[in-house]
């Protein structure tokens, strides 16, 4: 049985303009997907679906074949800690500590006053600095987010993801704002993280070479649909035609 | 270059005699201009026909200035001791302490609410709107608005003061909460994080220094106000004894001393505010 199931789904925003339109595909553990598409193709828009951070106008997701539409309100908050999320401006509180910033990623399991009060386990505070030195940044963790460089943000990121214990990580453009050398080392954290830890992670990448070199599976979207969904090597110049129209073709591939 | 030429003049205005034109003549400076000159026209009429009554203009002039001497080269205090006196300034700084402690901690709540980013828009519309209303009144209107309930006093002088600081703060504290990254704000959410949690969690630490300047600004509004309302209505303090001295007594070098303690005190408000709003508050 997948572990996500998302069958059909439309979205849109205003009334006669679809976001996304006829989506659908399974998604199994550990599973390392990229989704790759121009830009306003609805990569963003699809990975904030399964979260549910967008509602979807129609369709259905699946998770552990429970309809996430039906959620109440705490079990959606129950839900989305099942499934992590980095983004490609990072978005830490810059003004806190690097450990603040990974036990926030904590909240989602605290009622509303152990969250107002800050109250976070011991175990969860040793598991903050495991994941951390994991990382690399262990000893970054009493410096302030504003005080990192991109690279090291985005491993906040991560960490902050990880200590969820999720089952998902949707990462939005994880390296856009990253210079080859730190986007190398997040894109392996999160190949290993897919290995290792059976996390599946599904990727909004811009990047068709990333996308082939550390993707199991490449979804292609291109207005709202899915134009390609299958594995990196078979994905033809056709295929990257359909995805990106057919004037990109040079520019990527050169 | 005769091409040059006429295609630089076709666009340049010319003044009826001519010459060129430099000013660009829209509404509001007409409007602007406008009410400049009926201002110079008016009080000049208002000063060539007042009834001067048997005031000799020239001993008047002299006699404020004898007055003005009395105040500032010869403060002195013979009513009250110089302690009482700093009881009294200790009593005004209070009840503009008061005012803005209970104020601040108010429009924290409020602003949680007045903030597009945390609240729907049309309650944050409502509360912004409404606030704009109470702002659009005077606090000197509000403390006899609620002297007609509570008596004049430091009730009603209290009461005034908070309405007037909170409306002002929870405006300043919406702005400043509307700054937060929205990306913030999400990733919390998408952890599964409520509401409570984002805002105590993301919040309140992003946005704490620029929430105190606010305060600590409106403190400064506040110790004048609260001068004010010692004079005016009766809420004692400084200000109630510089009624006195001046209104009562005809003490002009008590009038002095009193007034270079207030300024004293509002120059070292207005130094610390203004360094404040430089750090935290204005955005280079
Ligand atoms: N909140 C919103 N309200 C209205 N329209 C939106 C909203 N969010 C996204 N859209 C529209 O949906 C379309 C898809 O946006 P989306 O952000 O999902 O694209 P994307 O593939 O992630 O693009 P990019 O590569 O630039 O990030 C765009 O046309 C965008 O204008
Ligand atoms: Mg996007």
């Amino acid at each position: 049985m997948p572990l996500l199931e998302v069958k059909n789904i439309t979205k849109q925003y205003e009334k006669d303009k679809k976001v996304l339109s006829g989506i659908s595909f399974d998604v199994n553990g550990g599973e390392f997907i990229s989704i790759i598409g121009p830009s306003g193709a609805g990569k963003s828009t699809l990975l904030r679906c399964i979260n549910r951070m967008v509602d979807f106008s129609s369709g259905e997701i699946l998770f552990h074949n429970t309809d996430i539409m039906s959620l109440s309100k705490k079990d959606l908050r129950k839900y989305r800690t099942q499934i992590g999320m980095i983004f490609q401006h990072y978005n830490l509180v810059s003004r806190l500590t690097v450990i603040e910033n990974v036990l926030h990623g904590r909240l989602g399991y605290k009622t509303t006053l152990q969250g107002i009060m800050t109250r976070f386990t011991e175990e969860e505070k040793k598991e903050a600095f495991h994941l951390l030195e994991k990382l690399g940044m262990r000893e970054h963790a009493y410096k302030r987010c504003d005080h990192l460089s991109g690279g090291q943000k985005q491993r906040v990121g991560i960490a902050r993801a990880l200590i969820q214990q999720p089952k998902i990580l949707l990462c939005d453009e994880p390296i856009a704002s990253l210079d080859p050398n730190s986007s190398k080392v997040i894109m392996d954290h999160l190949k290993n993280i897919s290995q290792e830890l059976r996390i599946t992670c599904i990727v909004n990448l811009h990047q068709v070479d990333v996308a082939k070199h550390y993707s199991e599976r490449i979804i292609g979207l291109n207005g709202g649909q899915i134009v390609y969904d299958g594995a990196p090597q078979e994905l033809t110049t056709t295929n990257i035609h359909q995805i990106y129209g057919s004037e990109a073709e040079n520019l990527i591939l050169a | 270059m005769d091409t040059v030429k006429s295609s630089v003049t076709f666009d340049i205005r010319t003044k009826p005699s001519g010459k060129i034109k430099i000013t660009n003549w829209n509404k509001s400076k007409v409007v602007m201009t406008g009410t400049l000159l009926v201002l110079t026209l008016l009080s000049m009429y208002g000063f060539l026909t007042f009834d001067y009554k048997e005031i000799n203009l020239i001993q008047a002039t002299l006699d404020t200035l004898a007055n003005l001497k009395l105040m500032f080269l010869q403060a002195n205090l013979n009513n009250f001791t110089l302690a009482e006196a700093i009881y009294q300034i200790g009593l005004t700084v209070g009840l503009a302490f008061l005012a803005t402690i209970i104020g601040a901690v108010i429009s924290l709540f409020i602003a949680l609410f007045a903030a597009k980013n945390l609240s729907p828009k049309p309650l944050a519309n409502t509360i912004i709107i409404f606030i704009a209303f109470i702002r659009a009144v005077p606090t000197v209107l509000w403390v006899f608005i609620f002297a007609i309930a509570a008596g004049l006093g430091s009730e009603a002088a209290i009461l005034g003061m908070l309405l007037h600081t909170v409306a002002f703060l929870v405006k300043a504290f919406a702005e400043s909460i509307e700054e937060l990254d929205a990306g913030v704000i999400e990733a919390l959410r998408a952890s599964g994080a409520n509401w409570w949690h984002v805002v105590t969690n993301a919040v309140i630490p992003s946005t704490m220094t620029s929430l105190l300047s606010w305060t600590f600004l409106r403190f400064e509004t506040n110790f004048t106000v609260a001068v004010a309302m010692g004079a005016v209505a009766g809420a004692g303090g400084i200000g109630f004894e510089l009624f006195m001295a001046s209104g009562f007594y005809f003490d002009m070098k008590e009038v002095g001393f009193i007034t270079y303690a207030i300024l004293l005190i509002a120059v070292m408000l207005e130094f610390m505010s203004t360094r404040l709003k430089k750090r935290y508050i204005v955005k280079s």
